[in-house]
Formats: C-alpha cells, sequence, structure tokens
C-alpha cells in the first residue's frame, strides 16, 4: 500500500487535503462571522471583550494561528496546483467551449475557483494588515473593559468603514468568497467521497444556501457601519 | 422528407498527423438532410470534397450504435453534441438548424494526442485498465456462477457503472481533463461485487497512479463529465473512487 | 436415428478430425489424449492473435495465462471496441438454474435444429458442454449479469427455445461480455504476456512451407508496413456482413484478413450462409451508414403489419383494421409474429415486393403496438421495452406509442466463414480461425444469443488445449521475418496499397461499396434464384474490373487514411460477394438462412435436401480470375433427427 506522504500527493490525495482544508476554513468562517456579529451586541464592549479574551489565550491563540495559516496555504498551494496541472492536462484550449447543463455543476463559481481563491488570498493579507496589523493603543484606539486598558477594535472597524473605497472592495470580495464557498463547500464533501446520487443535491442547495448566508452576514457589516455611520 | 434541405457551415479542425500544427478549415454543406445522423453528415461532406478531389476529414467512427465508443467529437463546444446522453454516432441532424455554422474539434488533452484531423489517441484509457480494472481470475478457474449470491441492489448498480463505453468524453468535457469519471466507474463497479474484494486495495492504488502518470488533470467536481457521458454515468463513481482509495490509506 | 448419407463424398482435404467415442465423451476424449506442452516450452513459442472481440481477447488472455507469448491486434484504437460490444440480447448456457429441464444434450439440440441440419454435431455438442463454464468464468470476472431478488442469476427466454436459459445483463449483454474478456487480456497486457498492438490491421497471412508462419500488417496511423512472426495464427475477425454494405455490423467490421487467408489456401466453408434480422430500423435515405437492430423480443407484443392495397400511403393510424394485412399471423397463425428470424424476413420481404411496404421507400412494415398498449396499459409495454422504444425515437423522432414503428430485415450475422476442423484449424496448419470468422456452429441460421456462447467457447475453452496439441506435435522452430516469404507478401501489399493510391479515377469507394450492397441484397439476399445469381456473379466481376480502372482513393500512406483502409477491404468484399453468389448458386436447396425461390414447399417454404447437400461447401482460391474449386465436408447426424421445420 501507498505510503501516507504518497497518498497525500495523489491525484485524489490532493482532493481529499483541498476537502478537509475547506471545511476547516468554512468553520474559520462561521467562527469569525460569529466574533463579527458581536459588534451588534447589547453590550457596547461586547467585541471589544471578545477580541481581548481571544489574545488572553496566548500561546493556545498562537498555535490556532500558526494551524490556520498553515491550512490556508495548504489549501491555496493545492488549489493553485491543480489550476497548473490542469493547464498541463490540455496545453491547447476549444475555440468553442460550453456546458452541457444538468447535471453539470459546471457554474461561474465553479470555474472562477482559482481566481476567487487569489482574491481571497491576496484579500486576506490586506485584511490582516488592516485589522490585525493595524492602528492599535499605540495610534490610540483604546478603550477600557472592567478598568483594563485594552485595544479599541470596535471603533477601528467604524472608522476603517467610513471609506466607501473599503466598503465596496470588501462587499465585492465578500461576493467573491459566497462564490468560492458555493462550489466549494458541496465540492468538498464530493472530495471526501461522502457523497451519494440522492445525497448530493441537498448537500448541493445547502452549500449553496451556507456560502449566502456567510456573503450576506460579513457583507453586512461594512454596509451597515457605512449606512448608520457606526456601531 | 429526405427533400428538406439544410445549409451548414462546418468550422472542422484539420491536423496532419500528432507532429504537424493544426488549423480550423471551412467547410459549406448545401445538402445536409434533418434524418441524417451527424457522422453521415460528415460521410456525405467527406463524399463531396472526394468527388473533388479534395483531402476528406479524419474522423473516427465504428459501430454508430452509441456502444463501441469509438466516435469523439467535439461539436460546438459540447463532447458528443447537444443532446444528452447521446454520442456522436447518435446524434441526428434535426437537432440543428438550416444555416448553422458548427464547429467540430478533436478532444483535446495531452493524455490524447491527435493522430489526424478529428482523431486521437485514447491508449492512455486501455493503460489505466490494464493497471488493475480487473479481477485476476484464470481461465477455468472459477467457482459455480451461482455460488456466491449478489445483491439485486448491488448488481444493478455495478451494472450502472459498468455500461461505460471508454469513448473519452469525459475527459474531453472536463475543464481539467480530468479521467477520474472513467476510472471511478471501473473501481465502482468491482467495488460493488464480492468478485471485487480481494484486490479491491491494489486496484484503487495502482489505477489511480496510473491516471496521473497519464498527465490527465485533477477532479474539481464540476460533473460537467456526468452531463456528457453518452451513458450518464454519475459521479457517483468518483466519490466511490475516493471511498476505495481512503479505505486503502488505512492500510 | 435416421442416418443420412449425401451422394458426395467428403474432400480428402477437409479431414474434421472428429475423434471417436459417443458424442458425449468427444471432447473429454480428446482432451485426455492430445498432446500437451511442458510449461517451460511455452515460453518459447509465440502465437499472433488477430481480433479482440469475444473469441480473440478471450483466446489471447487465456494463451497468456498459460505462458505463450501472444501478440494481439486490432484495427480500433482499443481492444475494447471490437464488434462483440455491440452484442444486445443474451448468451445461452444448460445451467438449468431456472429447474425448466435444460441440459447439455438440450441445448446440442436446439442448435443444430435452429441451424437447420447443416452444422458439425461433434462441435455443436462441445459448444453446449463448455457454455456453463463461460457463465461460471465471466461471472468470477465481474460481469453484472441480471439477478434476481435472491441474488442468484436471472435468465429468459428466447428465440428457437422452449426454455429460460439466456444470461443477459440488460440490452448490453455483448459488452459486459466482452469488458470481462478485455479485462482478462489488460491483465495479460499488464503482466507483458500479451503484446497489443491497437490500430494494426492484418494486410495478409505469410505461409512457409504450407504453414502459417505470420502476418503482414498496416499500422493505421503512419502507414508502416510491418511483419509478425509466430509459431501459429488466430484469426478472430468476425463476419463479412457489411459485403452487403448496409448491415447491423460495425463499419469497420471487414473480411480482409479471412479472404486473405483464403487466398493463401485457407478454404471459405458455406460463404453463402447469412443471417438477415427481421427487426431493424428500415433505411431513411442513400445517405445511410448502417443499419440498427432492435431486439427481437418486441415481435412478443408488436403487430406486423402493411396495407392490404398497393400503395396506400395513409397515415397507419387512419388505415381501418379490416383494410390492414397482418400478413404473419394469415400465413402462420399458430407461431403469427413470433416466427423465426428468416421466415419473418422473407415475408416481410414478399409484401413489400408486392408494393406494400411503407414509409417514405416502400421498404418497410410496421410493427404496431397499438393493441398491447390497449390490452397491458402504456406503463407495461414501457417497463418491458422502454429502452427500445427510446432508441427507436432517438433515431427515427417519431414516437413509437403513439405510431407504429417501421422495421425492415438487415443483414446481421454470417454463419459461413473459413472452414475448420474439431480443434478450430483451417485446411493451412497453424493457422486457426475462432468465433464467427469461422464456418461455425450454427449450421445455416444460428439462434439468438448463441453467438456469444461461441465467441466465447472458442476462446476460453477450446483453443487453449486445440492449440497446444499443434505446438507439440509440430515443435515449430522460430522464423526470421527477414525470411524470403514475408518480404514477397509484403511487396505485393505495398504494390497493391501503391495501386490503390496512384488510381486516379472518379468514383469514391462509397460508390463501389453502395453498388456491390445492392446487387448482394437484390440477388444473394433473402431470396435467391439461380437467374439472379448467375447475374451477380457476372455483375460484380465487372463491378471489380470497373474499380481498378474508376476509383479514387485520397491521401496518402504515411498518414492515418480511412479511406485508402475502406478501399483495401472493399476490394476484398467484391471477390468475397462473388464467391457467396457462387456458394449460393450450387447450393441447390433451401435452408435456413439461405433460401432458393427454385426449392420451397407449395405453401412457399424452405426446402431442404439432405439427400444431396446434408454437408458443408468449402471452397479452394484457385488463381486470380478463376472458378475457385469446390470441395465438399459431409455431415453425419448419428445423435439427431433431421426433420422439416413448420411454423404454420
Amino acid at each position: 500500500m501507498p505510503s501516507l506522504l504518497h497518498a497525500l500527493q495523489t491525484t485524489i490525495g490532493r482532493k481529499i487535503l483541498t476537502g478537509i482544508t475547506g471545511i476547516f476554513l468554512t468553520l474559520f468562517l462561521v467562527v469569525h462571522l460569529a466574533g463579527n456579529f458581536s459588534l451588534f451586541s447589547s453590550n457596547p464592549e461586547a467585541f471589544n471583550a471578545y477580541t481581548e479574551f481571544l489574545h488572553s489565550l496566548g500561546t493556545l491563540l498562537y498555535l490556532v494561528e500558526i494551524i490556520l495559516v498553515i491550512v490556508f496555504l495548504l489549501h491555496a498551494y493545492i488549489g493553485i496546483s491543480i489550476w497548473l496541472r490542469k493547464r498541463k492536462a490540455r496545453p491547447e484550449n476549444y475555440s468553442v467551449y460550453k456546458t452541457s447543463g444538468e447535471p453539470s455543476r459546471q457554474t461561474i463559481a465553479s470555474r472562477t475557483m482559482a481566481i476567487t481563491g487569489v482574491v481571497i488570498l491576496v484579500f486576506t493579507i490586506v485584511h490582516l494588515f488592516t485589522f490585525k496589523w493595524g492602528p492599535g493603543i499605540a495610534e490610540g484606539y483604546v478603550t477600557y473593559i472592567d478598568g483594563q486598558e485594552v485595544r479599541d477594535l470596535k471603533r477601528l472597524v467604524n472608522d476603517i468603514f467610513q471609506n466607501e473605497f473599503y466598503v465596496i472592495g470588501y462587499t465585492a470580495v465578500m461576493i467573491l468568497i459566497g462564490f468560492h464557498l458555493r462550489h466549494g463547500i458541496w465540492s468538498s464533501m464530493q472530495s471526501l467521497g461522502a457523497m451519494s446520487p440522492k445525497l448530493s443535491p441537498v448537500i448541493y442547495t445547502i452549500g449553496g444556501l451556507i456560502a449566502l448566508a456567510l456573503a450576506v452576514g460579513f457583507l453586512f457589516v461594512p454596509i451597515w457601519i457605512y449606512i448608520t455611520g457606526g456601531v | 422528407m429526405s427533400s428538406e434541405k439544410m445549409k451548414l457551415t462546418l468550422r472542422v479542425w484539420k491536423q496532419k498527423d500528432g507532429a504537424s500544427k493544426g488549423r480550423f478549415e471551412n467547410y459549406v454543406l448545401e445538402d445536409a438532410n434533418p434524418h441524417m445522423s451527424f457522422l453521415e453528415m460528415l460521410d456525405h461532406l467527406n463524399e463531396k470534397l472526394m468527388k473533388e478531389k479534395k483531402e476528406p476529414i479524419e474522423f473516427d467512427h465504428d459501430c454508430r450504435e452509441g456502444i463501441c465508443g469509438s466516435c469523439n467529437l467535439m461539436i460546438n463546444g459540447i463532447a458528443h453534441g447537444p443532446q444528452q446522453k447521446t454520442a456522436a454516432c447518435q446524434l441526428h441532424m434535426r437537432h440543428f438548424k438550416d444555416g448553422d455554422l458548427i464547429t467540430i474539434e478533436p478532444w483535446r488533452a495531452t493524455a490524447f494526442p491527435i493522430i489526424k484531423d478529428l482523431v486521437v489517441n485514447r491508449y492512455a484509457l486501455d493503460r489505466i485498465m490494464a493497471a488493475g480494472g480487473y479481477v485476476s481470475v484464470g481461465t477455468n478457474s472459477a467457482p459455480d456462477a451461482n455460488a456466491i449470491p449478489i445483491k439485486k441492489r448491488d448488481a444493478d448498480l455495478a451494472m450502472d457503472f459498468a455500461t461505460c463505453i471508454g469513448c473519452g468524453a469525459c475527459v474531453a468535457a472536463c475543464p481539467n481533463a480530468s479521467a477520474s469519471l472513467f476510472t471511478g466507474a471501473k473501481i465502482a463497479q468491482f467495488s460493488l461485487l464480492p468478485q471485487g474484494g480481494p484486490e479491491r486495495k491494489r486496484r484503487v492504488v495502482n489505477m489511480v497512479d496510473q491516471m496521473e502518470k497519464e498527465g490527465f488533470g485533477d477532479c474539481s467536481n464540476y460533473a460537467e463529465c456526468e452531463a456528457v457521458c453518452p451513458v450518464g454515468i454519475s459521479i457517483d463513481a468518483i466519490a466511490r473512487m475516493r471511498r476505495e482509495y481512503m479505505g486503502a490509506m488505512k492500510g | 436415428m435416421q442416418n443420412v448419407k449425401t451422394n458426395l463424398k467428403t474432400s480428402d482435404k477437409l479431414d474434421a478430425k472428429i475423434p471417436a467415442g459417443p458424442i458425449q465423451e468427444k471432447w473429454s476424449n480428446h482432451k485426455n489424449t492430445i498432446r500437451l506442452v511442458n510449461p517451460n516450452n511455452k515460453r518459447k513459442h509465440t502465437v499472433i492473435v488477430v481480433g479482440t472481440g469475444l473469441a480473440g481477447a478471450s483466446a489471447a488472455a487465456s494463451l497468456a495465462e498459460l505462458g505463450y507469448n501472444v501478440k494481439a491486434f486490432c484495427i480500433q484504437d482499443s481492444a475494447r471496441r471490437a464488434h462483440s460490444i455491440a452484442a444486445q440480447g443474451g448468451i445461452n448456457a444448460a445451467k438449468n438454474y431456472p429447474n425448466d429441464g435444460d441440459s447439455v444434450w438440450r441445448l446440442f439440440y436446439d442448435t443444430v435444429k435452429g441451424g437447420d441440419y447443416r452444422a458439425r454435431e461433434a462441435n455443436v455438442y462441445r459448444l453446449a458442454e463448455v457454455s456453463n463454464a463461460i457463465i461460471d468464468q465471466c461471472v468470477a470476472q465481474g460481469v453484472p449479469f441480471a439477478r434476481e431478488y435472491g441474488g442468484l442469476l436471472s435468465n429468459r427466454s428466447f428465440g428457437g427455445a422452449q426454455l429460460s436459459r439466456t444470461f443477459y445483463a440488460r440490452g448490453q449483454t455483448g459488452q459486459q461480455l466482452l469488458l470481462g474478456a478485455y479485462s482478462a487480456l489488460s491483465k495479460e497486457v499488464h503482466s507483458g504476456k500479451v503484446e497489443m498492438f491497437a490500430r494494426e490491421e492484418m494486410l495478409d497471412l505469410v505461409v512457409i512451407d504450407g504453414k502459417a508462419k505470420g502476418i503482414i500488417t498496416r499500422n493505421l496511423v503512419n502507414g508502416k508496413i510491418n511483419r509478425h512472426a509466430a509459431d501459429a495464427v488466430l484469426l478472430c475477425t468476425g463476419g463479412y456482413g457489411n459485403v452487403y454494405y448496409l448491415s447491423t455490423n460495425a463499419k469497420n467490421s471487414n473480411a480482409t484478413a479471412a479472404w486473405r487467408c483464403y487466398k493463401r489456401g485457407a478454404m471459405f466453408g458455406n460463404p453463402s450462409f447469412t443471417q438477415i434480422h427481421p427487426t431493424c430500423i428500415p433505411v431513411s435515405g442513400e445517405y445511410q451508414s448502417k443499419l440498427t437492430l432492435m431486439s427481437e423480443s418486441l415481435r412478443n407484443d408488436g403487430r406486423v403489419w402493411v396495407p392490404e392495397k398497393p400503395g396506400d400511403k395513409r397515415a397507419p393510424n387512419d388505415i381501418p383494421e379490416n383494410e390492414r394485412d397482418y400478413f404473419l399471423e394469415r400465413r402462420y397463425p399458430s407461431f403469427g409474429n413470433l416466427v423465426p428470424r428468416d421466415v419473418a424476413s422473407r415475408n416481410a420481404k414478399y409484401v413489400c415486393d408486392d408494393g406494400k411496404g411503407v414509409g417514405e421507400s416502400g421498404l418497410a412494415v410496421y410493427l404496431d403496438f397499438r393493441d398491447a398498449i390497449k390490452r397491458d396499459g402504456e406503463n407495461t409495454i414501457r417497463e418491458k421495452y422502454g429502452n427500445l422504444f427510446d432508441m427507436y425515437h432517438k433515431i427515427t423522432d417519431e414516437n413509437p406509442y403513439k405510431v407504429p414503428m417501421r422495421i425492415f430485415p438487415a443483414v446481421h450475422y454470417t454463419m459461413g466463414g473459413l472452414w475448420v476442423d474439431y480443434n478450430l484449424m483451417s485446411n493451412v496448419p497453424g493457422l486457426f480461425v475462432l468465433g464467427e470468422a469461422n464456418f461455425s456452429d450454427h449450421g445455416a441460421n444460428r439462434l439468438g444469443a448463441s453467438a456469444l456462447m461461441q465467441g466465447l467457447a472458442d476462446g476460453y475453452f477450446v483453443i487453449p488445449y486445440t492449440l497446444g496439441d499443434y505446438i507439440a506435435g509440430e515443435r515449430p522452430e522460430p522464423v526470421s521475418t527477414d525470411h524470403e516469404a514475408f518480404k514477397a507478401v509484403e511487396h505485393e501489399n505495398i504494390e497493391r496499397i501503391d495501386k490503390l493510391l496512384k488510381s486516379n479515377g472518379t468514383k469514391t469507394v462509397l460508390d463501389y461499396h453502395r453498388h456491390l450492397g445492392k446487387l448482394m441484397w437484390d440477388h444473394v439476399g433473402m431470396s435467391r434464384n439461380k437467374e439472379g445469381l448467375e447475374k451477380a456473379i457476372k455483375e460484380i466481376a465487372a463491378l471489380k474490373e470497373d474499380f481498378w480502372e474508376n476509383v479514387y482513393v485520397p491521401g496518402e500512406q504515411s498518414t492515418y487514411n480511412k479511406y485508402l483502409e475502406y478501399a483495401f477491404r472493399v476490394v476484398d468484399f467484391m471477390e468475397l460477394g462473388e464467391l457467396m453468389a457462387r456458394d449460393a448458386l450450387v447450393r441447390e436447396e433451401s435452408c435456413g438462412g439461405h433460401f432458393r425461390e427454385e426449392y420451397q414447399t407449395e405453401e412457399g417454404e424452405a426446402l431442404r435436401d439432405d439427400e444431396n447437400f446434408a454437408h458443408v461447401t468449402a471452397w479452394e482460391f484457385a488463381g486470380e480470375n478463376k472458378v475457385p474449386e469446390r470441395h465438399i465436408e459431409n455431415l453425419e447426424f448419428e445423435n439427431v433427427k433431421l426433420t422439416q421445420r413448420s411454423y404454420k
């Protein structure tokens, strides 16, 4: 039998890894979104308290972050390698190419996985620079929870999303994330061999709904802040 | 009936041999007929070309009843053309209109090198089969056919996968040029039958390795393969292949 | 038991080598006494297998397993595309799983009778005897035969038998069996014992010192002419139905390999015995390239009719009941629409000859399901025949649930082929012929579901033994492909190809093939007579001459060139067509698929002449443009009583 290392590098192993990392990243998005919604909590400091709690985890947080980075990069690396292999597998494209229609799942969403993926990769870096490594206590984003000085990330969020370029940019990217997940969620299940002909259309629909919910959920924050002037 | 004439413009890929560069050539056929099959329309065009001492178009074909899997035409961007669950040989011209422009290309994939015009080599599929697409039973060493009962449901499902005609449309239509449906169908068939049991791990590992060696792309779950498959094999075959593979990894 | 003797004597050149003893023991005795090849010696021998259908793939795989070095050739791009793949209905075996009293004897008896007593008893008995092992073998390979809810194999009944002995895999039995044999072949390709040559066509046989020693091939991709030497050559190249141009055969099915062997000395047995299947989708125009078969099971519920008035052009549903002629039910009240293939076909031709045929061409009869739908409901009919109705709809664009199907007979199978002895060896030592390519176990008519049985029986269960006997007896020394004989045969073929490419005429190969097909269909088809056969012989000779003067073959030798391949094959079709007519002419009787109008009963049924024609006619090539020599192998019927068939 093949070694695990060999197995994971085969066409099936790569898809299994993409699927597992994809599911992991989707779960991360769910957690992230839940965190975002603490902005709307009746307790005005809930969001900052949440971020502070995360930082208080110390080593554990670093560990999670390292895992996240590895998973994210692995997912991106395999995605790009699949795209490169495709170019090798068909160097000359058809002059006319169309989908045959149902039951094909060839859609704008599935055909742009590489593009939306790269956009998400770039966005993530920008996003980290904007918020994670953005202005903090030293720059005056300070608030106090239970008398303790903490970073006022909430104000930063409110400030950033006053800028229409950010709002438009975020909205666009969130739509692309939605597209990525539209194919990605169902696809990850199929890659793990977890589908059957009966289950497949159900999961495809559910995957679409989750993608929609996540995209709408994420773009709600910037738009709301921009329209209402802040939360 | 046969008086219903159709005028067609055919944009066809012409390529002298594997080493030469190809190009599109346009042909006008004044008297196609809705009752012709697509291949008969090409026969007709070829006959006209030969009467004019011009070179005919080479295309692969044999049984012309949708079972041998020889025909391999990309018709207006869709493998085997616009009618689903139909090989190009059973596609009829009534699915086209008078005045249509029809683009015809060969299957395109690194693993399917072009031999001439619309004819490609699909030996890669044979090599995938040789890597493990069989039960190693020698002639005359079989037990009685009814010695092992098989659930009707499993036998029927195995048959669904076994009907693959090996045409390669799945590869041709796949945006990644993956052969996963072809390979998965054979693995799925044997995974459902007790006869396939003893070699199941070896089989999936070797066939998947061979598929990779032949230079096919990865499967991105587009399911375009299922949509163009002339016998409608489900991508469930691919899910089953992956499960088999994971089973093999468990050692 | 009646012992028929003919007035003719078996030719000295045709020794069938039938083993002695009672028929039930012939094969086992033979296996016990034939010579064996030591396993270490097998690897010193090379065997060429031409064709990878059921017979070829199963033979190549089995011989490779035994240790022989096998070189397998096919003209398609993959061994899996051989035309066995298109067989629909099923495969017979005497398993008696349904407990309806089947036995090897009954399968043997039905097959001899179905063949109208023109097959060799010993061969047919062996076929029936090994039939069960075929099913075992295929199931073990993972062939997904239809099963009952209990998990055991399902059977259905087929024409010419009163038992359920047909195993099937939906309507794709041939495909599944071939894929089974192909998988066995793939296994040996992987092990290195089989060297596979796809897209490589056999052009000729090389005979050295009277023995088959190799073949000349053309690589269909680059046109290279190659020489291959071996200790034995197995021809598994199928039938020659495409002589008729339109048939249910695949477009590339051809007779070239068999015909080349004939011209190198192998005798051709019963070339006129062809099977014409009654239920095919009719021709819809000049451009038609092939015919599609509809399973004969449709005749269980469909009623065959034509308008009573010749030239009635009304739509079928507008023709009232009393103006319809249900001609099969009228002529054969007891069997009705279920008469055997040859009878149904011939009667369809008669009514069309009377101008009652329907459709645009007037060459079709209706197969009407109206009454069955009324009786059982559309759903029941859909369950039984849904896939066939869909296929019909796809091809004709007519809905058979609403309007009657139009059907017409089409050439389907050839019982004739190269003459072989009990060991499947032709009269040229070292040349073996398997499957449809040999003159077969089917006599003058083949029963449904028996072709698959024969192909696999020959390949899996006969040739592994009989080839060993030849090799052990012969102890052939390897020959070099540099031998003069190889050079000479290769040269002849290169010249022939050059000649074809240089003939810069005005007619296409298709023109000639169509013309030949029409001559054959009109005169050597369902119904034959002396005058027509003589005319066919003359006209084919003229056509052949015209071909070499006026044909145009495009392209070049060094690339893929389908029309060159085609031209090469059509030349052989013409020569073979002539021989078929000649054979039909000398067989002055009607039997099975061979119907001579001069020899019929008062009711217009086939009239056999067992006194003078219970024999195989084997033709020996006598030189270009010379009348071939006719040989006879008498058929001794020691176990089956010869009777006249009646379906009234």
